[in-house]
């Protein structure tokens, strides 16, 4: 709650627009109770005339319609800093995430993210629009009522500093002691709430095996025990309520007698007074019960704030990146010198060496989790290095420009990421120029896109990504080959297919690549023998570490684990 | 308001509980009501004598007054939510009655998980139906009546202001309001989703952005939607606190007119000064009540649209079939000419599909991902509709069969096969509700999952258990079922190749005679299929036995040599 009140109170203009209207709210509150008096007065117990007490009516009408105003100024002042909170919180968040170097492999949790930057913020808003006002409202309102109450008679000030404080007092007993219900049933709860979703995702299997007709009473059942459960939790809120109410009843119980006794035995106390105070006391104590209220908005919006915290808090390392430009007429020579990676205090990679000639190709191989992809996005500049260097042309990596690099390099993964948007847009990604229509139709031609796109009614214009039609995995391959012929890249790094069923995109790639290698060095996390085999060097990884390095013939002959990765050449019973 | 029927008729079948906390919220209104009036009287009265009854009349009243009305509402808070709960029970109830029999179809059609989430947010989210839109003008409907009929006694004209001013802010500018909303509701649910959208693009296309240089630019456009989200959330709160204060000004103003009018009868000596008091802390009173109001056109708009929404989703209704009983023991099932397109897209899934698998036989299916191998096993066992063709079984058209009877006579292993929350056995028990543990033991051994005690907690969805775990539960599940035709969508693409290839023997071996349809993720042991179907874009492109492809040498042959360059 710290946090949220910090990121409230540094809004010093809408803090100060509050702090003022509230001034003039409890002012027209005031006023308002006044001249209803006033005019009661007037014509009840002074028996003026009508327009006598016009006046008066006029003043009442000024402080409505001050005091209206005055709650709207202070109802938008509190959207308002909700709304720029919010857009701070987005902000930070999304710069957070952008330096995240993890967000590029498989630990990004990117749906949780994505839930983070859209509901966790919008659920912070009840403390910023309601809260945060309300308590401000509540530190000067119900004083000015008091100090007004007090200066037409202190007793019944007395009898209001007595009594209030209890309010305050039974709402932290009581919401500590729903709160407690509330965890000890959250469990139960979470389960009758999650009967129905987890019947509903069931269906089709319940139905596939006949089952869907006894679920009725499943439902029914979780629903009224779910009911019953929140009912019990429930029933304790509302008896803070019912606490609060009463204790307000019965001060105002107090005060009236009070007043009454002065009224009718001490006659020490005018009829003006006396009504003056039956106004102002409900509302005093409305005050108060109001502030309670959004204390609850205020407690939802805590466990929000909580995670976006942590979020905050995380330490990013962000690639590094220099000024140097690097030649862009020939692949730069990079080399790894003990590299090491490291995440979360566990190591990925450890003191990798590895020295990749222009224009020559790289196989990596090894078991499912021995660091392959983790070795690719090193290579590609998106995860940092922990311990080592990485030398291109000579130059520490940290030194080069991070546009002059990756201007130079493609990576098609196995499930390449297509954007919403059209197959064009799609394919255009790929460079930083406005590519004309013939570029994209020839490094479509090559990536054997071709046939696809005219296959469909808008061609090129045909909406892909998100919201967009499907493409299957190896029409999403060929379109970022596309994107890498228009490129022309001097580093490729290629994620080879695992499985080998569609046997027209393992043709293109096939062709593709042997095509773009000419012009660039290809490292490939490998899959298939013929590419191994045809490889200049093979990086043999285990448990993030080089274990071998060399030809088909320099490995296959002496290291056994190569061996035991080579494929075997009968198919066994159906697997 | 008719897209609210439905809720509101399973509403008010909790008679008992919604007319009881109706009775409890307008007393407790009254009560308080009744508190101020008999203050405001009071005080006028003991202004004007000196007598200690009045003073005891005073504090007796006002004790009971304040605590009727303090009880009254915690009643009326309680019944109200029970009632509520118990709507939300039975609303739940009577979707799954509606969606039921038209589940596997809509799931399909829909490849898309937040269907389900939308819908239990849109069940949810009409727990307000009761609690903030039918509930508060109802109770405020009789609230203001008793008071209007009350101060009709003493003043007319403050009864006309009080009616006047129930119609201007319980009625007119909640509907007002309401209007509004809903003709700009769509802007903030618009931007909303442009920004949602737009960062899981960030985040799920970090890699290509960060490559492609694209990332500032995206960045750039996320400020800009963020910077269009939060006017429009802006927006909707100002509305919501305009709405609010219109409400609060226009109940002052009544007052304020209460009040002149009270005083010009009073100067004129039409109306005893002794209750002017009273009466305009009546009208002070009344209106507290009509707080509940402001938040009416949101939750209005949100409920109407919860229904609405849910309407649409149960909208459909299952298809006409005949009733016919599928015969048992081993079926044939013939595909002819069968196509289908999802809604929304233009390429078809399946375009003219013809097969034939023999009673007893067993086939293989393979090829690339979204050739549309799933979607012929979802036609061929009747979940989706052909949009072009038929599916035959032992000759006769599927539309002759009900699907309670075709789904009866087969065990399908699906890709995603659901694990409720539970135990082993109450899993189990779906396939067979009369099983015993020994045979569900051996279901268990079957699959090599031998070490599982069936009193084992399977947590929601089966999270507890690996991808292989749950495959291998869902063949356990399919032996139990026992019928003769087996649909099974990569069955053990997430088991080892050496189990699964046990699991495959066993399966063969004790159903010896049964027809075998087996979308299968990879070449590996083909040999023993009676028939294989290649198939790419929707299309069947070849088929044949193991030894008839290899001699062709079409697509299957390249596929098994790509498979011969595959490294572990």
């Amino acid at each position: 709650m710290k946090d949220l009140k910090g990121l409230a109170f540094e809004q010093k203009k809408q803090i100060g627009l509050l702090i003022a209207m509230s001034v003039l709210k409890g002012a027209s509150t005031i006023g308002q109770a006044v001249f209803f008096v006033l005019v009661v007065d007037g014509v009840f117990i002074k028996g003026r005339s009508f327009e006598e007490i016009l006046p008066f009516l006029y003043a009442l009408l000024i402080s409505i319609i001050i005091r209206s105003l005055s709650s709207y100024i202070i109802g938008r002042t509190g959207v308002e800093m909700a709304a720029v909170v919010k857009k701070q919180m987005r902000m930070k968040l999304i710069r957070s995430f952008a330096e995240d170097p993890l967000l590029s492999s498989a630990e990004s949790h990117s749906g949780r993210k994505v839930s983070l930057l859209m509901d966790a913020v919008d659920e912070t808003d009840g403390f910023f629009s309601k809260y945060i006002p309300q308590l401000i409202q509540s530190y000067i309102i119900p004083l000015m009522l008091l100090v007004v109450v007090f200066s037409q008679n202190w007793t019944t000030g007395l009898i209001i500093l007595v009594t209030a404080p209890f309010i305050p007092v039974f709402m932290a007993i009581v919401g500590k002691r729903t709160k407690e219900k509330a965890d000890e049933k959250m469990e139960q709860l979470n389960r009758f709430s999650g009967t129905f979703l987890d019947i509903l995702q069931g269906l089709t299997t319940l139905r596939l095996f006949g089952q869907s007709k006894k679920q009725k009473e499943k439902i029914e059942e979780s629903s009224k025990n779910f009911r019953d459960s929140t009912i019990d939790v429930l029933k304790s809120a509302f008896l803070s309520s019912l606490t609060l109410e009463y204790i307000s009843m019965l001060s105002i119980g107090i005060i009236a007698l009070e007043v009454g006794l002065r009224l009718v035995v001490f006659d020490n106390l005018s009829f003006f007074s006396a009504f003056f105070i039956m106004i102002l006391v409900p509302d005093f104590f409305t005050m108060l019960k109001d502030f309670g209220s959004a204390f609850h908005t205020a407690r939802g919006s805590v466990a929000a704030s909580q995670l976006l915290h942590e979020e905050l808090a995380k330490e990013r390392k962000p690639v590094a990146w220099g000024e140097m430009e690097l030649p862009e007429s020939m692949p730069p020579h990079i080399r790894f010198e003990k590299v090491c990676f490291s995440y979360n205090d566990e190591f990925r990679l450890s003191d990798i060496s590895l020295d990749i000639k222009p224009y020559s190709k790289i196989a990596i191989i090894g078991k499912s989790g021995s660091g392959k992809t983790t070795l690719m996005h090193i290579l590609a500049g998106l995860l940092p290095v922990s311990e080592g260097d990485i030398l291109i042309d000579g130059k520490r990596r940290n030194d080069i420009s991070e546009t002059g690099w990756f201007n130079q390099l493609s990576y098609i993964s196995q499930s390449p990421y297509l954007f919403a948007g059209s197959i064009k847009e799609n394919i255009a990604i790929g460079t930083n120029r406005e590519p004309t229509q013939e570029e994209i139709a020839e490094a479509a031609e090559k990536a054997g896109v071709t046939e696809l796109i005219d296959s469909l009614p808008q061609g090129y214009g045909t909406l892909v990504g998100e919201g967009g039609r499907g493409l299957s995995g190896g029409e999403k391959q060929r379109i970022a080959l596309a994107r890498a012929f228009l490129k022309k890249p001097n580093v490729i790094l290629f994620d080879e297919p695992t499985t080998g069923l569609d046997l027209h995109t393992e043709m293109i790639l096939q062709q593709s690549l042997a095509e773009l290698s000419k012009k660039a060095t290809v490292i490939t996390v490998a899959h298939r023998l013929h590419t191994v085999r045809a490889s200049d060097n093979i990086v043999f990884l285990q448990n993030g570490k080089v274990v071998a390095c060399g030809t088909h013939e320099e490995l296959a002959g002496e290291f056994g684990p190569y061996e035991e990765l080579l494929p075997l050449q009968q198919g066994g019973a159906m697997r | 308001m008719k897209e609210l029927a439905q809720v509101l008729k399973l509403t008010i079948l909790e008679k008992r509980d919604v007319s009881l906390a109706i009775i409890f919220g307008v007393l407790a209104g009254l009560a308080s009501v009744a508190l101020l009036a008999s203050s405001g009287y009071l005080i006028s009265k003991a202004a004007l004598t000196g007598q200690m009854t009045v003073l005891i009349v005073i504090g007796a009243s006002l004790k009971l007054f304040g605590l009727g009305s303090a009880i009254s509402r915690y009643a009326e808070r309680l019944l109200s939510h029970r009632a509520t709960f118990t709507m939300l029970g039975n609303l739940r109830v009577a979707f799954f009655e509606k969606l039921a029999p038209v589940a596997p179809e809509i799931y399909g059609k829909y490849r898309s998980g937040d269907l389900l989430a939308r819908i239990i947010g849109d069940v949810e989210s009409l727990q307000n139906f009761l609690l903030r839109v039918f509930y508060p003008p109802v109770v405020l409907l009789l609230v203001f009546t008793g008071t209007i009929l009350f101060t009709l006694y003493f003043s007319v004209y403050t009864a006309i202001l009080l009616a006047l001013g129930y119609l201007l802010t319980a009625v007119a500018v909640p509907a007002y309001f309401a209007w509004r909303k809903r003709r700009k509701d769509w802007r903030i649910r618009e931007s909303r989703g442009a920004l949602s959208a737009e960062a899981a693009e960030f985040l799920y296309g970090f890699r290509e952005l960060k490559i492609y240089q694209q990332l500032s630019g995206k960045e750039q456009l996320l400020a800009q939607l963020i910077d269009s989200y939060h006017e429009e959330q802006r927006n909707e709160g100002e509305e919501e606190v305009y709405s609010q204060s219109i409400n609060g000004l226009f109940a002052l103003l009544v007052s304020l007119a209460i009040l002149a009018v009270g005083a010009y009868s009073t100067a004129a000596g039409d109306l005893n000064g002794l209750y002017l008091a009273m009466l305009v802390m009546i009208s002070l009173g009344v209106f507290e009540n009509i707080s509940p109001m402001a938040a009416f056109p949101g939750h209005f708009e949100e409920s109407r649209k919860a229904a609405v929404r849910l309407e649409s989703i149960v909208d459909e209704t299952p298809r006409k079939k005949k009733m016919a009983e599928l015969p048992p023991g081993p079926l044939s099932v013939s595909a002819r000419n069968l196509s289908y397109v999802f809604p929304g897209e233009q390429r078809p899934a399946l375009k003219n599909i013809t097969i034939d698998f023999p009673a007893g036989s067993r086939t293989a299916v393979v090829g690339p991902s979204g050739s549309g191998k799933s979607t012929l096993l979802a036609l061929l066992m009747d979940v989706l509709p052909a949009h072009g063709g038929h599916v035959l079984y032992n000759g006769r058209t599927s539309e002759d069969f009900s699907q309670e009877s075709i789904w009866r006579g087969l065990n399908a292993v699906l890709q995603e096969n659901h694990f409720f929350y539970g135990t082993l056995r109450s899993n189990l028990h779906i396939a067979d509700s009369s099983a015993d543990d020994g045979e569900m033991i051996a279901a268990l051994n079957k699959v090599e999952l031998g070490g599982f005690s069936l009193d084992m907690e399977v947590e929601e969805k089966g999270q507890n258990l690996s991808g292989g775990e749950r495959q291998r539960l869902a063949i356990a599940r399919a032996i139990l079922k026992g019928s003769a035709l087996w649909l099974l969508d990569e069955p053990v693409s997430s088991v080892d190749s050496a189990t699964g290839r046990i699991i495959y023997e066993r399966l063969f071996e004790d159903n010896r005679g049964d027809t075998f349809i087996i979308i299968s993720h990879d070449l590996a042991g083909l040999e023993k299929m009676d028939q294989i179907i290649v198939m790419d874009h929707g299309e069947v492109i070849e088929s044949g036995s193991y030894g008839e492809l290899m001699e062709r040498k079409g697509y299957f042959h390249g596929l098994k040599e790509i498979e011969q360059q595959v490294m572990a």
